[in-house]
């Protein structure tokens, strides 16, 4: 019946309110995606530091962040960013937009990342490294060398630590061993060496007010002047911050550094869901689409199945907290690490419980793209197996299924969608909001199923709402949201791509 | 020539594979169905045996200390030993169905409008882009959202409370004044703004009252008697606005349905025989006539089962309530005050709360209270869908 | 060669450098080696994981394996016996304490390792500075157990002006330490309101607030932004306490708590190593830096000279 060329007589307001849906639906989506982008990409851009001088009191050096309207008046104000957390005992102000005399943006304003206090935005007055003193014009080159130096020997250090003396510490544990004493005596020193030769550095910092301050250099990670830095160069830095944001574990309370033990969390959780949903799935669709006889019992089964697909996924968390968990986990618990208990070893959330949970979860998905590819399967395929004198398992395994992989497949990647964008039922089965340890180490069995790991979406929830300073989180919480939207997104298009691909070639085979 | 040793081999290897395949099936199957069991049997304790809890207890108001009437209380933890504890289930079995409510409110009227544009007008080519773009705004997280609305959305709305209040209106205006202005445009323009392509060039034109709207806003609001919005709505209307309020989660939870509504809704439409829209266009119905007269009763229960599925998914979400509702255990209808879901319940507080105390198994009451109604109108969704498609055979068939 | 072994090809050459470099070392006797365990509360677990990762920088051979489940969950593990060391933001309860006794004959060592607060918070645009204990009550509570007459629930009914009049109320969810605290100090013990926006985390609690000019809610110390303005406690002389540090240390300001570190520790008996590392760095200057740094409130000195002087008082092991 559609589409129709002529043009009918007017149809009243109610196509266009039709229409207009259709556009308002795709504009909130694309702002959605707009509002991430921009929320998350631009936070690692250097943003130019300004330095503010009020009408009244002193200047001071300031990254805007955004504008509001005053309280009962039409007055506006800017918040900045201020950092040096020591030196005021706060990091933000908001100014009323009249209240500055001037703005200013001196190039030799510098921002240091330091590992306690946060940032300090101001002067680098001198760098004192052993009595040897490099001021003014000197300072900044002496620094950039100096951050250098440093990162190399840091990355020695942690690699010492991590590599040599974690194992040594383990060996010892275990059993006196007297060579590995002395061993780790050697690693010991050499990390003590290693540290000592870090320490002795010492930064003559002075905000824009004036106030100094003695930093040392051990304590700082990183130093840019974002006034003076062209845009290759910023971008060069941006960057540098996105790929330290995906390599580095978060520091300050999950409100700064990176998310690296959080994707790695979710891909360990979403690849074991995945090694337990496929077969079973793929198990209940066959026998649900071939083996069972077709009647109003699997009828039945199918609408239940279904079904299923709609049961929230809070309740899939809770049956998994009081059967996994509590369940299995506590009688596995009181078998084999009864030595422990009652500090719980399986008995509490953990990888395992949280996969197995997902993959409940997930069943359905599977089951029912498993179903539709099979339903896909011409008819007179299998008649032309069996003819030719196959067992029903050989028809199935040898032209059935292979046949119904890419629906399989699809299945898949929709339930790994799914599950790595869950987080309520999570968060009662093991989720942790900073796990030191990742569920994989050098350490026997070497996969910990029963830790507890971190993940995309709920260090999302942590991030935003158990923070320090939510004000500090937002740009983190903004990029992990963006991250893992991308993640989500990209599977979806692979299994849309993979349907689409499915049906052009089965529309073939049919015809054929 | 096949061995028969080999054949009877074969045969053994079928059914033993058809036995593993079969046991596997049905574990899975049993295995899934028996989340609901499980659930009673935690649930079962509270309601036998001493210190059983009466009903009344959870669904009736309960005398509380400070009031003379009894209220509805969900306090189940006491502070210290002896203090009181109310169990009262009914504000949050009500926050649940009113976010649900306004969360329809809003993506029924938007995800059926959309299916029947993409059913009725759009091109076959632009409605295969738009059905799985649709369906990525379906797999946005839960939490992406409630993130967004909780802590993005709610304090825009909070400070533009007229403007958001004005979009409603103006934005449903817009895109019909864009059809008249089309009308009067010269030929060759409004050829290029064609119908079916509607979807897309109205967006830029409703961003664009939007913006208007939210701009002339703050006069209109300066024009109500004392200039004030909240005022004014508590003045006359003795509405009590929160800014973690109903209309937020109606808002971020009805973008997470519109597309679940939208896909089995254009599914309806569309599979609606075309020879019964043809009979009508051919006695001189408008496509709008015989969409609501002919097309629209014929895919009735398709529709009816989308929204029930939409309703099913609104009731269980809990990241996007959890993050912006402000969870306050309310009874009230109003889109402008806070609710509190099962849900969010659940997640909050399930795992802090003692195994096996009656705190933890009210808990689980509330995941079964979730489990049974989606399980019910799911069910009721899929049995409709049924008949319709045998429906449509049978139409098909006479035709 | 075992030094070799399970190392990679870098840490192997490194190591070889080494051995050139410090031929004779061997593990002198203040080498502090091993794990630690900490299992507890998880408003600690930030403070926790900073100080193992100082004390791993003083002593490589250390590590510290924190379990943050909740407070609750530290008296469990302790009286099991399978930790030495579990932070809590509360004091033990009664129940908690005799159960340890019960299994073990002798109390666990309860050492005070920092203090925090709640703050009473508003819109930084809000005129209002102070409030009493009464007025609290009444905005925040039905029950109006600290005797106040009326409820209040407009602004102004304390005399401020604000679009809305109206007060908003933001606090934390059941089953928070932060909800129970202030719910006893603050409230008398009586019930929140059930308009009370209850918030899954304080950071929230401090979003909502600044976002909102007729909001009041109440969040910990360490979570407070420019946005939004902490009030200060009046009292019946018309004193008003503000939650500085020096309120928060010796208690002037009520909204205040101390949080804790219970060990494990026969009468008499000694600390392994890594413990006592660990305690000495808690009760130091670089440790206290730490507290102060994460948003928490040091000791006061007299008490941290205290505790000190405790932890040096205790036989050595050897």
């Amino acid at each position: 019946m559609r589409p129709f060329l002529t043009r009918r007589r007017g149809e009243g307001p109610w196509p266009w309110l039709a229409a207009g849906s259709v556009a308002l639906s795709l504009s909130m989506l694309a702002g959605l995606l707009l509002l991430l982008a921009v929320g998350g990409l631009g936070h690692f851009w250097p943003a130019e530091v300004s330095e503010v001088t009020p009408r009244e009191g002193a200047p001071f050096a300031g990254i805007p962040v955004r504008e509001e309207r005053v309280v009962g008046s039409e007055r506006r104000e800017r918040l900045y960013f201020t950092g040096n957390l020591d030196l005021d005992g706060e990091r933000w102000r908001w100014i009323p937009l009249d209240a500055i005399a001037a703005l200013e943006a001196p190039p030799e304003l510098v921002v240091l990342e330091r590992r306690r206090w946060g940032d300090f935005l101001g002067h680098l007055v001198a760098l004192e490294d052993g009595g040897r003193r490099h001021a003014g014009a000197a300072a900044w080159p002496a620094l950039e060398e100096r951050l250098a130096t440093l990162e190399t020997l840091r990355d020695e250090r942690d690699h010492l630590r991590d590599a040599v003396v974690a194992p040594l510490v383990r060996r010892l544990e275990q059993g006196g061993d007297p060579a590995a004493a002395a061993e780790l005596a050697r690693a010991n020193a050499r990390i003590r060496e290693l540290q000592t030769a870090m320490q002795g550095a010492t930064l003559v910092l002075e905000s824009v007010d004036g106030r100094r301050l003695e930093q040392p250099l051990a304590e700082v990670l990183r130093a840019w002047r974002p006034n003076a830095m062209s845009p290759p160069q910023k971008l060069a830095a941006w960057g540098r911050g996105v790929w330290r944001f995906l390599s580095e574990g978060p520091r300050a309370a999950n409100s700064a550094g990176g998310v690296w033990p959080a994707i790695f969390g979710t891909v360990m959780m979403v690849l074991l869901m995945s090694v337990v949903v496929t077969p079973f799935g793929v198990l209940a669709g066959i026998y649900l689409n071939e083996v069972a006889r077709q009647g109003p019992f699997t009828r039945l089964v199918r609408i239940g199945v279904r079904n299923l697909a709609g049961v929230p996924s809070i309740v899939y968390g809770v049956f998994g907290l009081g059967v996994f968990v509590h369940g299995i986990g506590g009688s596995l618990d009181a078998w084999f690490f009864a030595d422990s208990l009652p500090s719980p070893t399986f008995g509490t959330g953990g990888l395992l419980w949280a996969s197995l949970t997902l993959a409940l979860l997930t069943l359905p998905v599977v089951i029912v793209a498993t179903e539709e590819g099979l339903a896909r399967v011409p008819e007179h395929q299998r008649e032309g197996a069996l003819a030719l004198g196959a067992t029903r398992m050989e028809m199935l395994t040898r032209v059935v299924l292979p046949m119904t992989v890419p629906a399989m497949l699809t299945g898949l990647i929709l339930a790994v969608a799914r599950a790595a964008g869950e987080v309520a039922p999570l968060m009662l089965v093991g989720v942790a909001k900073l796990a030191p340890q990742v569920p994989v180490d050098g350490e026997f069995p070497f996969l910990h199923l029963e830790r507890k790991f971190m993940h995309l979406g709920y260090h999302i929830y942590d991030t935003a709402f158990h923070g320090d300073d939510v004000q500090a989180a937002m740009p983190l919480v903004y990029a992990t949201a963006l991250l893992l939207v991308l993640v989500i997104l990209v599977l979806n298009l692979t299994a849309i791509f993979l349907r689409h691909h499915l049906r052009a070639r089965h529309g073939v085979a049919s015809r054929a | 020539m096949t061995d028969p040793r080999q054949l009877r081999r074969r045969r053994l290897r079928d059914r033993l594979a058809t036995l593993l395949i079969t046991a596997g099936g049905v574990g899975v199957v049993v295995s899934v169905l028996a989340i609901g069991v499980f659930l009673a049997w935690e649930v079962v304790p509270l309601f036998l045996g001493e210190g059983a809890l009466a009903p009344a207890e959870l669904w009736q108001p309960q005398p509380v200390e400070g009031y003379a009437e009894p209220q509805h209380r969900w306090r189940p933890e006491p502070l210290v030993a002896g203090d009181a504890v109310h169990y009262g289930m009914a504000p949050l079995a009500w926050g649940t169905l009113k976010a649900a409510l306004w969360a329809l409110l809003f993506a029924v009227p938007l995800a059926l409008g959309a299916a029947i544009h993409s059913a009725l007008y759009m091109p076959r080519r632009l409605r295969a882009r738009l059905k799985p773009t649709l369906e990525l705004m379906e797999a946005l997280p839960g939490v992406v959202i409630g993130f967004v609305a909780g802590l993005v959305l709610a304090p825009w709305v909070e400070r533009h409370l007229a403007g958001a209040l004005a979009l409603v209106v103006t934005l449903p205006l817009g895109a019909v004044a864009a059809g008249g202005l089309r009308a009067l445009l010269p030929a060759f323009l409004r050829a290029r703004l064609s119908p079916g392509w509607a979807g897309l060039w109205l967006a830029p034109w409703l961003l664009l009252v939007g913006s208007l709207t939210l701009w002339l806003a703050p006069a209109l609001e300066a024009g109500l008697p004392g200039g004030d919005l909240r005022g004014w709505l508590e003045a006359t209307w003795g509405l009590d606005v929160a800014s973690r309020n109903a209309l937020i989660v109606g808002l971020a939870m009805g973008f997470a349905v519109i597309p679940g509504i939208y896909a089995l809704a254009e599914d309806a439409l569309s599979g609606v025989p075309a020879s019964l829209g043809e009979g009508a266009l051919a006695l001189g119905a408008t496509r709008w006539q015989t969409l609501w007269r002919v097309v629209l009763p014929a895919a009735g229960p398709g529709i009816f089962s989308a929204v029930m599925i939409g309703a099913g998914r609104a009731v269980g979400e809990t990241m996007i309530v959890l993050m912006a509702s402000g969870n306050t255990a309310l009874m009230s209808l109003s889109p402008l005050e806070g609710l509190r879901s099962l849900s969010a319940t659940i997640a909050i507080e399930l795992p802090e709360a003692a195994v096996g105390a009656t705190h933890y198994r009210l808990l689980f009451l509330a995941a079964l209270l979730l489990f049974a109604f989606t399980f019910l109108v799911n069910t009721l969704a899929e049995v409709v869908r049924t008949r319709l498609r045998r429906r449509y055979r049978r139409l098909e068939g006479s035709a | 060669m075992r030094i070799g072994k399970g190392v990679t090809r870098r840490g192997r050459v490194l190591l070889l450098g080494m051995i050139l470099a410090l031929a004779a070392a061997r593990l002198p006797a203040d080498e502090v080696v091993g794990t630690l365990d900490a299992v507890g509360s998880d408003t600690l677990a930030g403070l926790m994981l900073r100080w193992g990762e100082r004390l791993a920088e003083r002593h490589p051979g250390v590590r510290l394996q924190l379990q943050a489940s909740g407070s609750a969950s530290a008296p469990a593990a302790l009286t099991a016996g399978t930790t030495l060391l579990g932070p809590m933001s509360r004091p033990m309860s009664a129940a908690e304490r005799e159960a340890f006794v019960a299994r073990h004959g002798y109390p666990p060592v309860e050492l005070e390792i920092a203090r925090d607060a709640l703050a009473v918070i508003v819109h930084r645009h809000n005129p209002l500075e102070t409030l009493s204990r009464r007025e609290l009550d009444a905005i925040f509570s039905e029950s109006r157990r600290c005797g106040a007459e009326r409820p209040i629930e407009r602004w102004s009914q304390l005399g401020v002006t604000l679009p809305g009049d109206r007060i908003v109320l933001h606090g934390r969810n059941v089953a928070s330490g932060t909800h129970d605290l202030f719910r006893l100090r603050a409230l008398c013990g009586g019930s929140y309101r059930v308009r009370l926006n209850e918030h899954p985390g304080s950071a929230a609690v401090v979003a909502a607030v600044a976002a909102e000019p007729s909001a009041i809610g109440f969040a910990g110390l360490n979570h407070l932004t420019a946005g939004v303005k902490a009030l200060r406690r009046r009292d019946a002389g018309g004193e008003a306490a503000a939650p500085t540090p020096a309120a928060v240390r010796d208690g002037s300001y009520s909204l205040s708590r101390s949080l804790y570190l219970y060990v494990h520790l026969p009468p008499g008996g000694t600390l392994p190593a890594p413990e006592r590392a660990f305690l000495e760095l808690v009760f130091s200057p670089a440790g206290q830096a730490v507290v102060e740094a994460q948003g928490f409130v040091t000791l006061a000195p007299a008490r941290l000279a205290e505790q000190r002087a405790w932890l040096a008082a205790l036989p050595t092991a050897e």
